[in-house]
């Protein structure tokens, strides 16, 4: 199998993995198809880089954030807070729970991005600090601290969130 | 080391695991981003998109930046120039759409001198007879000097603004640049997509028999596409 072939596979195994990340971290659906092609650009560049025995999903997490910030520097674009009304809903979203994932997606959206990465890899991505910590680029204590401060922000995000959900 | 403790309420934790897991997203979106990566692939994803990883060093973004824009005010007006004094261009704000995508500089193929020569001619004229015109003038005009890179690289520009248009519903506009791509790339690279996108810019207008025909022939032509099952689910609901 060539690498291209590999880079497919792994795309389409992913895909979906790769599409939520992007919104987690803050791309409208409608911009997630174009970032979806610039990560998997991204790691056909890099994919001699991937060290096998390293999980993939938070290796394809930092492509993701860092196209991800990469667009923010360049645009300053609005983060998008999921409550678009032109996204086409995801097959579960369709069945289950879109009102609790949106209103998720609206609160995360409220971290700084630095934290939000730290956050989203731990406790969605069940991705161990250390991990997170190697491949944002930062040393274990960091993450910690970030974990923390974002776990706190997240708390008050939600709340806030739901208040508004209810109307009050 | 100690992890840092959790402490959600049962709501939030609750909302939290819900996000866990991972929505599929349609098969739709999943079949066309299959179908961009394998064009990417082909394409070479070098020319496609400029890598992310590397940042440049503050310290000459600055400089970097007044050299872009210094380079760019030079060519604009060395464009302007030299345009009308060959061509006699006149822009006018209130140009016919139409009028405005021939004459564009943003246009990344290159344009037919035969559609310079028009541009005065057909200032005044409806927008249908434009269209019809600059049609006719780009038929012939081939990428001659575009390497077979930029010429995949022109398909995914003309697709993706027929992708836009059919998602905001823009079917006539949707044609009109799956006609130019078909003209252009009779047959190139992305033609799966642009049939597939046919068939759908077809149903939205309404001519359901033309979207079924094309519907049946691209199931012909491409029998073990993923849009296959789109393309035959159009088919069938406008029977």
């Amino acid at each position: 199998m060539t690498s291209e072939d590999a880079c497919l596979e792994v795309f389409r195994d992913e895909f979906d993995y790769i599409f939520r990340t992007l919104q987690r971290l803050g791309t409208a659906p409608s911009q997630a198809d174009d970032l979806v092609q610039e990560v998997f650009i991204a790691l056909r560049r890099s994919w001699s880089e991937y060290d096998r025995q390293r999980p993939l999903r938070p290796y394809l997490f930092g492509i993701a954030l860092r196209i991800v910030a990469a667009r923010r520097r360049n645009r300053k674009e609005a983060p998008f807070l999921g409550d678009s009304e032109d996204v086409e809903p995801s097959v579960d979203e369709a069945a289950e729970g879109p009102l609790l994932r949106t209103m998720v997606l609206n609160a995360l959206q409220r971290l700084p991005l630095a934290r939000r990465a730290v956050f989203v890899m731990h406790d969605l991505d069940d991705v161990p600090v250390a991990e997170a910590a190697r491949v944002l680029g930062m040393r274990p204590f960091t993450a910690y601290w970030r974990l923390q401060k974002a776990r706190r922000e997240f708390a008050v995000a939600i709340r806030r969130v739901i208040k508004e959900v209810d109307g009050g | 080391m100690i992890y840092p403790q959790n402490t959600f309420s049962p709501v939030v934790g609750a909302m939290l695991a819900l996000e866990r897991a991972i929505p599929v997203q349609p098969a739709a979106v999943r079949a066309r981003a299959l179908v961009r990566a394998r064009a990417a692939v082909v394409a070479g994803a070098g020319s496609l998109a400029a890598p992310a990883a590397r940042a440049i060093p503050r310290r000459w973004t600055g400089g970097l930046a007044l050299a872009c824009i210094a380079c760019a005010g030079v060519g604009i007006a060395a464009y302007d120039l030299g345009a009308r004094a060959n061509l006699g261009v006149r822009v006018q704000p209130d140009m016919p759409a139409v009028f405005k995508l021939a004459s564009s500089r943003e246009r990344s193929p290159p344009v037919s001198p035969a559609v310079d020569s028009y541009i005065d001619a057909i200032a005044d004229m409806p927008p249908v007879e434009v269209e019809a015109r600059v049609a006719k003038a780009t038929a012939g005009a081939s990428p001659r000097w575009s390497s077979s890179t930029d010429a995949v690289r022109d398909e995914l520009h003309l697709l993706k603004g027929a992708r836009a248009a059919v998602a905001g519903e823009d079917y006539a506009a949707a044609l009109f640049r799956l006609d130019e791509h078909a003209r252009r790339f009779r047959a190139g690279r992305l033609t799966e997509e642009r049939e597939a996108l046919r068939i759908k810019a077809l149903a939205g207008l309404g001519r359901t028999d033309e979207a079924r025909h094309a519907a049946i022939a691209f199931r012909a032509r491409f029998p073990h596409s993923v849009l296959v099952r789109p393309s035959r689910h159009i088919a069938e609901s406008e029977r």
